[in-house]
């Protein structure tokens, strides 16, 4: 996953992994900071295990003397790093080392005589009262560690590895919801983007669509969208293309109709002006019919390998043939001769479209120039005129079906407005781009871009 | 002067009655038909001197009826095409139709267009005598084609070219000369029907022999290549 870093995904994550720290941090720090919160049973375990030591040092206080006894709560701190203290009922020690601190404890134990169990910065001490086996009242005081402090005090690897833990678990814990909150969203972008691109068949992934939660409505909720789009716009493709062709059954009546009148009447401006008019019918429906296809039926149109330079070349030449004598007023220029892989037919009107728009706005003394280069992996077409140009706000917008950059002219030269959007799906198509410029000091240049195939 | 007989396929029953009335003064014998199947049973009879055809056709389709058409006769045939569907027109030219009109067409036109491909197919008195180059042997009197002593079926359209190429053999014939000659009509600027014909042509002597016979001469247009240097 590439990612932006101020993506949701990283946001989400360091958020949630953050939180997560925080509270973990949170909970140690009340611990060390507030350490009556000990558990109240394992409070009672811990008076339990030192009730039991204290017989022990009892036992050995009365076979052995303070001698033996001291023994006993040494190798005790030695192996449970337990110091412990035994006194006597007066609360004076007995045996045990740096006893002088647990005196109070001591005391106040000997005046109750219940156990007692006080924390203070990570140190549990614990005085208990027990009785010896000749009624002798003692009182034994232990300390130890516990809380984090036990913890920091014991072994620091361990505290790094718990650390580590804490930070790892909950890290862990935050990526994959976050994925699982985020992939969603990333897939239905590339999808949204696809849709953007004109791919109206795109859909986001229909497994995306089954999760019952917001993520999954809306996946859902974009791929009903996505289908309602398509619908639209095919439905406009269609009516387009039905229209068109259902108009073409009275044209042709009309066609013939017009001229058995035209053999009975004789010649008439009347019958001139619709004839016309009739022609320019004709070439639209033809172009409409074209367009409304380049937009259906990309995946049904047949490609082959082909010779563009001699498709250009014949182009060109047709061109001038057209041009009645005059086949100087049209030059083709080729570096090298290029291979490309597309629908020839296609190409060639999309080629021709620009090739008559040029000979027909040409209208000074230098002739049309066609030339093909090579750019990088890929072959621009460049067709220029040296007619008025076009305004530079509407250089991007004369691909677009019916734009006419000035009421009149168009329509007085003979055009339909759909050549160049015919030449602009078709180059698309096939993978390549269609720009215009305006060259110095008047004229129009366009440039087609193909991809080469080498 | 012989009625020159005309079948018109189309399902437009106006544009038939239309037709009819357009067509007959030019002196011709005009006969329609609504539907592929009856179309194709009259078409194949060999009572007219050219078929028009339209590809749109309902229930048989127009090239459903050119393919069966073309395995019984060699009859010119017209087709009707819809503008800007240059598939069908192409896969028409390719299965045989000698040549082709967009809809909605101009009646002049069409009339020029029959004229031209009759005037073409009828002209066979001037020059009857049979042309042999190296393996091809070409009868005029009987419209017959042999390759190797096998013989190769073509329509009357690909005879008339096939002859032109073989009558100048060595020469590049330019795209122009050819539509002109053997359509009877000048090339349109963007007219490729006559490359299909000459590809027709090469497909079908290609099937029979292995050499090749007629070589396209880039930027110029093709030429029937001589082997053995005699004629």
């Amino acid at each position: 996953m590439n990612l932006p870093t101020r993506s949701l995904f990283l946001k989400i994550l360091l958020w949630f992994w953050a939180a997560l720290v925080l509270t973990a941090c949170s909970i140690i720090v009340t611990l060390i900071l507030q350490p009556g919160g000990v558990p109240s049973q394992w409070h009672e375990a811990q008076i339990e295990t030192v009730r039991y030591a204290a017989a022990t040092a009892v036992q050995e206080y009365e076979h052995e003397g303070a001698q033996g006894a001291s023994e006993y709560l040494l190798e005790r701190d030695h192996i449970a790093h337990r110091q412990a203290c035994l006194f006597g009922p007066d609360g004076m020690s007995i045996s045990g080392g740096r006893c002088e601190r647990f005196g109070s404890v001591a005391h106040s134990v000997a005046k109750s005589g219940k156990p007692e169990f006080n924390v203070e910065r990570g140190q549990a001490t614990v005085a208990v009262p027990i009785q010896g086996a000749h009624q002798d009242r003692y009182i034994y005081v232990t300390e130890s560690p516990v809380g984090p402090r036990a913890a920091v005090d014991t072994n620091l690897g361990a505290v790094a590895v718990r650390c580590l833990v804490a930070l790892l678990v909950p890290g862990l814990i935050c990526y994959l919801l976050t994925r699982y909150l985020t992939a969603p969203i990333v897939r239905l972008r590339e999808a949204t983007q696809q849709l953007a691109e004109g791919n109206l068949r795109t859909r986001a992934d229909e497994r995306m669509s089954q999760r019952r939660d917001e993520l999954g409505f809306l996946v859902g909720d974009f791929n009903a969208m996505a289908e309602r789009l398509e619908g639209l716009v095919d439905g406009q493709r269609q009516l387009i293309y039905d229209i068109s062709h259902e108009l073409r059954t009275p044209l042709t009546r009309l066609n013939v109709a017009l001229d058995i009148g035209r053999g009975r009447k004789g010649d008439d401006q009347a019958f001139d002006q619709m004839q016309q008019d009739l022609e320019r019918m004709n070439q639209m429906i033809e172009r409409l019919l074209t367009l409304a296809k380049l937009d259906a039926a990309t995946a049904t149109v047949p490609f082959e390998f082909f010779n563009l330079t001699d498709l250009v070349a014949s182009i060109v030449h047709s061109a001038g043939f057209e041009l009645h004598e005059r086949s100087d007023k049209i030059t083709m220029d080729s570096e090298e001769v290029f291979q490309v892989r597309g629908n020839t037919e296609l190409l060639q009107s999309a080629i021709e479209n620009v090739i008559r728009n040029a000979i027909r706005y040409n209208n000074s003394e230098e002739p049309v120039q066609v030339a093909l280069e090579r750019m990088g992996s890929f072959v621009r077409i460049t067709v220029r005129d040296h007619g008025p140009g076009v305004p530079s706000e509407s250089l991007q917008r004369i691909f677009e079906p019916f734009y006419r950059v000035a009421d009149d002219r168009d329509r007085q030269t003979g055009g339909t407005g759909l050549g160049l959007a015919i030449t602009e799906r078709a180059v698309r198509m096939h993978g390549g781009k269609v720009d215009a410029v305006n060259e110095t000091p008047h004229g129009l240049a366009v440039r087609i871009l193909l991809p080469l195939q080498i | 002067m012989k009625q020159d007989r005309v079948l018109i396929i189309d399902d437009d029953v106006e544009l038939c009655r239309l037709l009819n009335e357009r067509l007959q003064p030019e002196g011709f014998a005009i006969e329609t038909l609504q539907d592929g199947q009856t179309g194709l049973k009259r078409a194949a009879a060999g009572q007219h001197d050219l078929v028009i055809l339209d590809l749109m056709l309902p229930g048989m389709s127009g090239l459903d009826v050119l393919r069966n058409l073309r395995s019984r006769s060699s009859v010119p045939v017209l087709i009707l095409t819809a503008r800007g569907d240059d598939v069908d027109r192409i896969l028409g030219l390719e299965i045989g139709a000698d040549d082709y009109l967009p809809k909605p067409f101009n009646p002049r036109e069409l009339v020029a267009r029959i004229r031209a491909i009759l005037r073409r197919v009828s002209r066979d008195a001037g020059n009857s005598s049979i042309v042999t180059v190296d393996n091809v042997r070409l009868e005029p009197s009987s419209l017959k084609v042999w390759v190797d002593e096998t013989e190769v079926s073509v329509t009357s359209l690909e005879f008339i070219l096939l002859e032109f190429f073989m009558r100048n053999a060595g020469q590049v014939m330019t795209r122009e000369d050819l539509t002109e000659r053997v359509l009877g009509r000048k090339a349109g600027p963007f007219d490729r029907v006559i490359d299909v014909h000459v590809s027709n042509l090469r497909k079908k002597l290609g099937r029979v022999s292995s050499e090749e016979h007629i070589k396209a001469v880039r930027g110029m247009g093709y030429l029937f290549v001589v082997r053995s240097g005699s004629k």
